[in-house]
């Protein structure tokens, strides 16, 4: 007996030193050529940026014109002929020149005074809030993407498992990307896509399940990484390989991290998220030069990303969002710098972004308890624009991953309607509901694609396809009939490309 | 998943002290053991280990050399280098003492960034200071904490002066050193920060300068007076909480990541009950029942750290290569004086991604197949008596090198790769090919998902 065989015959895995890759329950296909082709994707991309520190905003979107503002940075304000001035009371700061020009092209959205609250100017709890979701006043252990993630792209059958669900730029990830319904993590990390798949070359995962203790528990997640990694190394490798970018990006880490993620939306990933950082907003002290650097690094970084992408053609299904845990306060220290604040305007930017302000510059004669501006759009707002609009989030599950209705802001265009894109149709709800023994279902396809109108039962059962095919643009009617169906609550679900909408009903025979 | 059920003794002392328990004390308070370690700790009583052995005061260490005192910035990568160095060297070296694990707790606990602080001779003192009191007292470790250079730097103190308050450090010491998120208010911070004005550091020497002092009354925690640091230091020790919040830290970080909050009130008595000496606290927990749970055996994720000064313990590696060990470390997500914010490193989960997880693995592959180290891996095979025999050798093995118990199946799986397709009973160190065997074997021992747990 050779050893390979002999190892098979143990009922375990080989790989020290060898190339062979083969993952127990994985999916082996991870590892075949048979990818889809590059131009047939057509998937949405979520990117986020996280400024982490705690960004000053009122440094960053400059109420130029306000006394206040002025008044309260008498060493530290930018006044009207430093300013890039977006209109007769709005600037950004000097550094952001790229910025200006994406906000000028009609690609950048500034959403001002996003916050929660009841801030707390804990950097760290501040930074759970923001990425788990959470009420100030509640902690909840995973994070709003992750949730994302498992309620709405983990079962779906249309998501392509051969790819990452997720993707963070760094070698560590967070508690964003944590969903309690699994087990760790629904992304993979790393710096490099050539070092990533070097580290894992040769490497093999074990099968065995873990006992259900604590310590089975720790192992089971170490064991998912390590399977994670294994299968996405090399598929990442080779989309990375597949595409060069298309214009110099700065030499800066984070301008490193957009390339990657630029090559790999480009080479045909089909992850609707990554997530990127960059940190040292946290200006205690001397903070002009500094800030001015950090904003210019982060400025160049975007502006090279977005030509990037442009470049490329993917510029269409690309938005990025900036976050940052809170602002700063609206008075300087003794330091020449700011201390923790409140609410801070964030950015959101890509080809079909509605450009523009959300919002008013924040008044700061009338500022919270503390002395810093009061927030006036809730942080889930924009998740919750984000999720539906790019995203095109099931509304079924949007309570899974919010928890409560937010208004949502218009900061997707509906110039951005593509075949199976987000806002290609819309699903009415039925009339009658409840019924009995029929109700009409209404919908509009707002392009031609290609489409299935399905029922299912609360058990998730496929009950039956009232319509399927290619259709062209206009309003459409299907009728379910009760039938021989027992009482209960039924869902039809309209799929097109990786979009679908669900509604709710019941018969009550 | 249901919580915990901890011994039900809780901190009363256990009755448990045996070869399990032993390696599980090892594997928690020390950077790695021998099974002589084991032997000879089971050989005493807890009591006795746990007293004169593990928490003994012991001597200071020499500074890495003359620079720690030299007031100039020349050289400071290779300095910062050379005190990384030297602290891997004390953890390496330090036997079967908990200090070093306390220090690196207390550098995490009391964060300040080199990137920041600048100088390593600043670094160097705080991390003196550290071991000076890792057994002492933990209020009179806050007030020196407080005017320690590094810290000054780091938290802008230098810069919080009279009429122009910086709370960077105010806002720290309340939330993350002391009492925790919860129990004060902002205004508590602000008058805090006038109280720890006049604070000034001159090259590697901190100083109080009254012209910078906020001279007037402050009112902190419902307390009326002309505060200076040490005073709000009491006031903040005053609070019962304040005990907890550092038990809770500590539980988290040496008994289980999930705080127990009926055991760390407990601790927080014991705390409180000895004016805050470090010592009977760490005492009581590391000879309690509560300590000895069989569920949280095992269920540790090493830190970087203890990753990569384990291999080099468990191997016994004589001439380590520093400078490797401080690239690695930093590659999977530790570097030394560098932790990546003023809450440190979080630790558990955080360590293990897909891109620190591979690298760990190229770690220990790199160190067993001797490309960074000078193991001799026959020699070390047969330190083992069961060197011969290939199923007693992985039992054995297996047995000291994991703190989580290994299933037959992956047994079975390693036993496979020692031999290669060899029968059991042609296996020996002897064997043209045993080196190469032994290496894969330790590769993949290493390379375990279990090996990550301790």
């Amino acid at each position: 007996m050779d050893r390979r065989n002999f190892l098979k015959n143990l009922g375990i895995i080989s790989g020290i030193g060898s190339v062979s890759l083969s993952i127990g329950n994985m999916p082996l296909r991870a590892f075949s050529n048979s990818f889809m082709k590059p131009e047939a994707v057509d998937g949405k991309v979520l990117v986020l940026l996280q400024l982490s520190g705690g960004n000053d905003g009122l440094n960053t979107v400059i109420p130029y014109e306000d006394d206040i503002y002025h008044n309260k940075r008498p060493n530290i304000g930018l006044g009207k002929s430093e300013v890039l001035q977006l209109n007769n009371l709005t600037g950004l700061h000097p550094s952001m020149g790229e910025m200006h020009d994406l906000y000028q092209d009609g690609n950048l959205a500034i959403v001002q005074s996003v916050g929660y609250p009841n801030q707390n100017r804990s950097h760290f709890r501040s930074t759970d809030i923001w990425l788990s979701g959470s009420d100030s006043n509640q902690t909840i252990n995973d994070g709003w993407l992750g949730r994302y993630l498992g309620n709405a792209v983990l079962d779906d059958p249309n998501f392509n498992k051969d790819h990452p669900m997720a993707v963070q730029l760094g070698s560590t990830q967070s508690s964003l990307l944590e969903c309690t319904c699994q087990s760790g993590s629904l992304g993979v990390s790393f710096e490099d896509p050539n070092q990533f798949f070097q580290l894992i070359n040769g490497s093999s995962a074990d099968t065995d399940p873990p006992p259900n203790t604590i310590a089975g528990n720790q192992l089971r997640f170490i064991k998912d990484v390590a399977a994670r990694s294994i299968r996405y190394a090399q598929l990442i490798k080779e989309k990375a390989d597949t595409i060069q970018n298309k214009v110099n990006y700065p030499n800066t880490n984070l301008a490193d991290q957009l390339a990657i993620v630029a090559q790999l939306v480009a080479g045909g990933m089909e992850t609707p998220v990554y997530i990127t950082s960059m940190g040292g907003f946290d200006t205690h002290s001397n903070q002009l030069g500094r800030h001015s650097n950090l904003l210019n690094t982060l400025s160049e970084a975007v502006g090279a990303f977005q030509q990037d992408l442009k470049l490329l053609g993917v510029d269409e299904r690309v938005v990025l969002m900036t976050f940052s845990e809170f602002g700063r306060t609206v008075e300087q220290n003794g330091s020449q710098g700011t201390d923790h604040g409140s609410a801070a305007p964030l950015f959101v930017i890509g080809k079909n972004v509605n450009g523009g302000i959300f919002g008013s510059n924040p008044d700061l004669s009338d500022l919270d308890n503390s002395g810093d501006n009061k927030y006036v759009h809730d942080f889930r707002q924009v998740y919750s624009s984000l999720l539906r609009d790019q995203l095109a989030i099931d509304p079924e599950v949007m309570n899974n991953v919010l928890f409560k209705e937010f208004e949502a802001l218009p900061l997707i265009s509906v110039k951005s309607i593509t075949s199976g894109g987000p806002q290609a149709f819309t699903l009415d709800q039925n009339y009658p509901n409840p019924f009995n023994p029929s109700t009409q279902i209404n919908y509009t396809l707002r392009v031609p694609q290609i489409i299935s109108l399905k029922v299912f039962d609360a058990t998730g059962a496929e009950v039956v396809t009232l319509d399927k095919g290619y259709k062209e643009a206009g309003l459409y009617s299907a009728t379910f009939g009760a039938g021989n169906y027992p009482s209960g609550v039924y869902f039809a679900r309209l799929v097109s490309g990786s979009y679908r909408r669900t509604i709710k009903m019941t018969l009550v025979k | 998943m249901a919580s915990i059920v901890y011994n039900s003794n809780g901190l009363n002392k256990t009755a448990d002290w045996d070869l399990k328990s032993a390696a599980h004390l090892l594997s928690r308070t020390t950077y790695g053991y021998t099974k002589q370690d084991l032997e000879f700790a089971t050989s005493l009583t807890l009591d006795d280990f746990v007293d004169n052995h593990l928490l003994a005061d012991k001597a200071a260490p020499q500074s890495p050399g003359f620079w720690v005192t030299d007031t100039s910035n020349t050289n400071s990568n290779v300095r910062y280098y050379e005190l990384t160095f030297w602290w891997f060297n004390l953890m390496l070296t330090q036997g079967l003492s908990f200090r070093e694990k306390i220090v690196l707790f207390l550098h995490n606990h009391f964060v300040s960034e080199l990137s920041v602080v600048r100088l390593p001779q600043r670094m160097y003192w705080q991390n003196k200071l550290f071991r000076d009191h890792c057994f002492g007292n933990f209020k009179e470790l806050t007030v020196q904490v407080t005017t320690d250079p590094a810290m000054l730097i780091y938290l802008d103190g230098t810069k919080n002066h009279k009429g122009d308050p910086n709370e960077n450090y105010a806002r720290e010491l309340n939330e993350l050193f002391t009492i925790g998120i919860g129990n004060y208010t902002e205004q508590d911070i602000a008058e805090a920060a006038r109280a720890l004005t006049g604070w000034q550091v001159e090259d590697l020497t901190s100083y109080f300068n009254p012209e910078r002092f906020d001279d007037t009354n402050k009112t902190f925690m419902g307390q009326t007076g002309n505060f200076n640091h040490i005073d709000i230091i009491d006031i903040i020790f005053s609070q019962p909480e304040t005990a907890n919040y550092i038990s809770r830290k500590l539980f988290k970080e040496f008994v289980h990541f999930e705080p127990n909050e009926t055991i760390v009130q407990q601790l927080g008595q014991v705390f409180r009950e000895n004016n805050y000496e470090i010592k009977p606290l760490l005492s009581t927990l590391l000879k309690s029942a509560m300590f000895y749970t069989d569920e949280i055996m095992g269920a540790k994720i090493k830190s970087p750290v203890e990753m990569i000064i384990g291999v080099m313990k468990q191997f016994n590696i004589q001439n380590p290569d520093y400078d490797y060990m401080r690239r690695e470390a930093n590659q999977i997500g530790q570097t030394l004086f560098a932790p990546p914010n003023v809450a440190g490193w979080q630790g558990d989960k955080v360590w293990i991604s897909t891109n620190t997880l591979p690298a760990r693995h190229i770690f220990s592959d790199s160190i067993i197949s001797g490309r960074n180290s000078d193991l001799n891996i026959i020699d070390f095979a047969r330190t083992y008596s069961s060197a011969e025999d290939a199923v007693q050798f992985v039992e054995d093995v297996t047995s000291t090198f994991l703190a989580y118990p290994l299933s037959e199946n992956r047994k079975t799986y390693l036993l496979g790769i020692l031999l290669d397709g060899a029968a059991v009973y042609d296996w020996s160190t002897y064997n043209q090919n045993a080196e190469d065997r032994l290496k894969d074997f330790f590769k993949a021992l290493l390379r375990l998902s279990e090996y990550q747990l301790t």
